[in-house]
């Protein structure tokens, strides 16, 4: 978009956008994302506005607004500035609740712009807010966009073309065709398992809530050393998600169904890259595991790697491209439909869940200012009605839980979130 | 065999301003290689080269440079 005014979504975008419209026809927000950093003073916010002027001039999408064209969708320039919104939090409050407050409160109002900023101020230092509409760009995307507010060359930051295009170009129809069938293939089989669900709840109004659960470092390394023994050097983020399936079980699923059926996002973009900046560039997998193999600690890890292994073997890591390729002339309705419903019309998605990876500002800060903690946030659609959204900062693991209060009983999940931490320390409380 | 490995790894798993510079002894955990990354090299490498590497061996010192990802699939039984 950075030549011209429009630019249509790529397959991964209007993915994304199909479940926002989910989310937005249940009445909440829509699809939005946050990042929220904890920086330890004030920052430069003339600097930043700065910056986010910048933003807008060299990446238009940024403030762009959403139009059909046909049957696809495309980003339109509207030219219009990004403003820092600026908050502040009350001084006779305490500071981390009143902060919460205010953050939880801007992440729940109604929005349509795709990109927010805010910064709320504290007596020392606040917290900067991102908040992002999900067919803007991915997690990975998020990151390399707070690189670029506080990076000290914003001109080395490009944009490019759609990394799933650029690969679908690579093959040829028959290659895409038997793909496309390997993908249909695994979202039937992942569509056979009724998946247990965190909530019985459909409908009715709902507040996206928050929970924390931060590790000190040398939990995080304890928990990385046992991913390993577990799960091996391929799969830290299964053993999450297997300890989030084994939590969920020990405290009883509100909707106990066979199994559980966590899908994951499989980012084509390469580690490190500053480019591209927008845009959604993913495929998507799915762990699942019967609730029989979810009980065995050992089994479930083993079952969960190898189903992992088979899936980048047969390629199918890949194969959710040509699919999402085609569902880009379906309805949203229609695509929605594929994408969340099982064979039994229940809900495919035990949770959504996202790693994000390793995150660090050590070497300069954020604008020259030190990230002390942070959090993630996410909208998902009723039900499941929770995210677990994980990030390690500077090597410390910090587990963030979106969720949608009343669907989701806080009671039931201070519960797995107690379990979640005896797995992933296995502490043999469980 | 090298050659090939590293031009996978840097067209899709990991950004290098200059993948000349990157010698083959140099760590590709500290460049950015993850979890997901391990995954599918290892895929690519087994498809490309014909052999089956054991999972009990997915460890740092086989895959941390280009030289250990070599000398792992040579013992591994890569004759090429």
């Amino acid at each position: 978009m950075t030549n011209s005014t429009e630019q249509l979504f790529n397959p991964g975008d209007y993915f994304t956008y199909v479940l926002d419209q989910e989310i937005r026809n249940a009445g909440m927000p829509g699809g939005y994302c946050g990042f929220a950093l904890q920086l330890a003073e004030t920052p430069d916010l003339s600097g930043l506005q700065n910056r986010l002027d910048l933003l807008v001039e060299r990446f238009p999408q940024a403030s762009a607004k959403i139009e059909p064209r046909g049957k696809r969708f495309a980003w339109v320039a509207t030219g219009k500035p990004i403003a820092l919104e600026l908050h502040e939090c009350r001084a006779d409050a305490d500071e981390a609740d009143e902060s919460q407050r205010i953050l939880l409160e801007i992440f729940n109002r109604p929005e349509s712009r795709p990109l927010t900023v805010h910064w709320i101020a504290g007596a020392d230092g606040g917290t900067l807010l991102l908040i992002w509409l999900h067919p803007l760009l991915d997690a990975r995307g998020c990151k390399i966009l707070l690189d670029f507010l506080s990076s000290e060359r914003p001109e080395s930051f490009k944009d490019s073309l759609s990394l799933i295009e650029a690969k679908l170009a690579q093959w040829s129809f028959w290659k895409k065709l038997q793909l496309f069938f390997k993908a249909k293939r695994h979202n039937t089989q992942a569509n056979s398992l009724d998946s247990c669900l965190p909530t019985q709840v459909e409908q009715g109004p709902q507040r996206l809530k928050l929970k924390l659960q931060s590790f000190d470092a040398d939990q995080s390394q304890r928990i990385a050393k046992l991913a390993q023994q577990y799960t091996g050097l391929t799969g830290r983020t299964l053993y999450y998600l297997g300890c989030f399936m084994r939590a969920m079980e020990l405290v009883g699923p509100p909707a106990a169904k066979e199994g559980y059926c966590i899908p994951y996002a499989f980012n084509l973009r390469r580690q490190n890259a500053p480019t591209p900046v927008f845009g959604n560039h993913i495929g998507c997998l799915f762990a699942r595991a019967t609730r029989q193999q979810v009980r065995d600690r050992n089994g479930l890890f083993a079952h969960l790697l190898s189903e992992h292994k088979q899936v980048v073997r047969d390629e199918l890591d890949l194969a959710y491209l040509p699919l999402m390729w085609l569902g880009q002339w379906l309805a949203p309705a229609k695509y929605a439909k594929i994408l969340r419903k099982q064979h039994s019309g229940g809900e495919l998605s035990s949770l959504w869940f996202s790693d994000i990876g390793e995150l660090s500002w050590t070497k300069t800060g954020f604008l020259g200012v030190p990230v002390t903690n942070m959090s993630l946030l996410c909208w998902m659609p009723l039900p499941p009605g929770l995210a677990l959204l994980a990030c390690q900062l500077d090597g410390k693991l910090v587990l963030s839980y979106s969720y949608l209060s009343p669907a989701i009983d806080e009671a039931w999940l201070d519960k797995v979130m107690s379990k979640m931490n005896a797995e992933l320390l296995e502490t043999g409380e469980n | 065999m090298k050659e090939t490995l590293k031009n996978f790894i840097f067209a899709e798993l990991i950004y290098h301003e200059d993948p000349t510079s990157f010698g083959d002894d140099d760590n590709l955990l500290d460049a950015g290689l993850d979890s997901m990354g391990i995954m599918r090299l290892i895929m690519f490498a087994e498809k490309e080269f014909g052999v089956t590497l054991p999972d009990t061996e997915i460890e740092p010192d086989n895959v941390g440079s280009l030289n250990s990802l070599e000398n792992w699939l040579r013992r591994s039984g890569y004759a090429g």
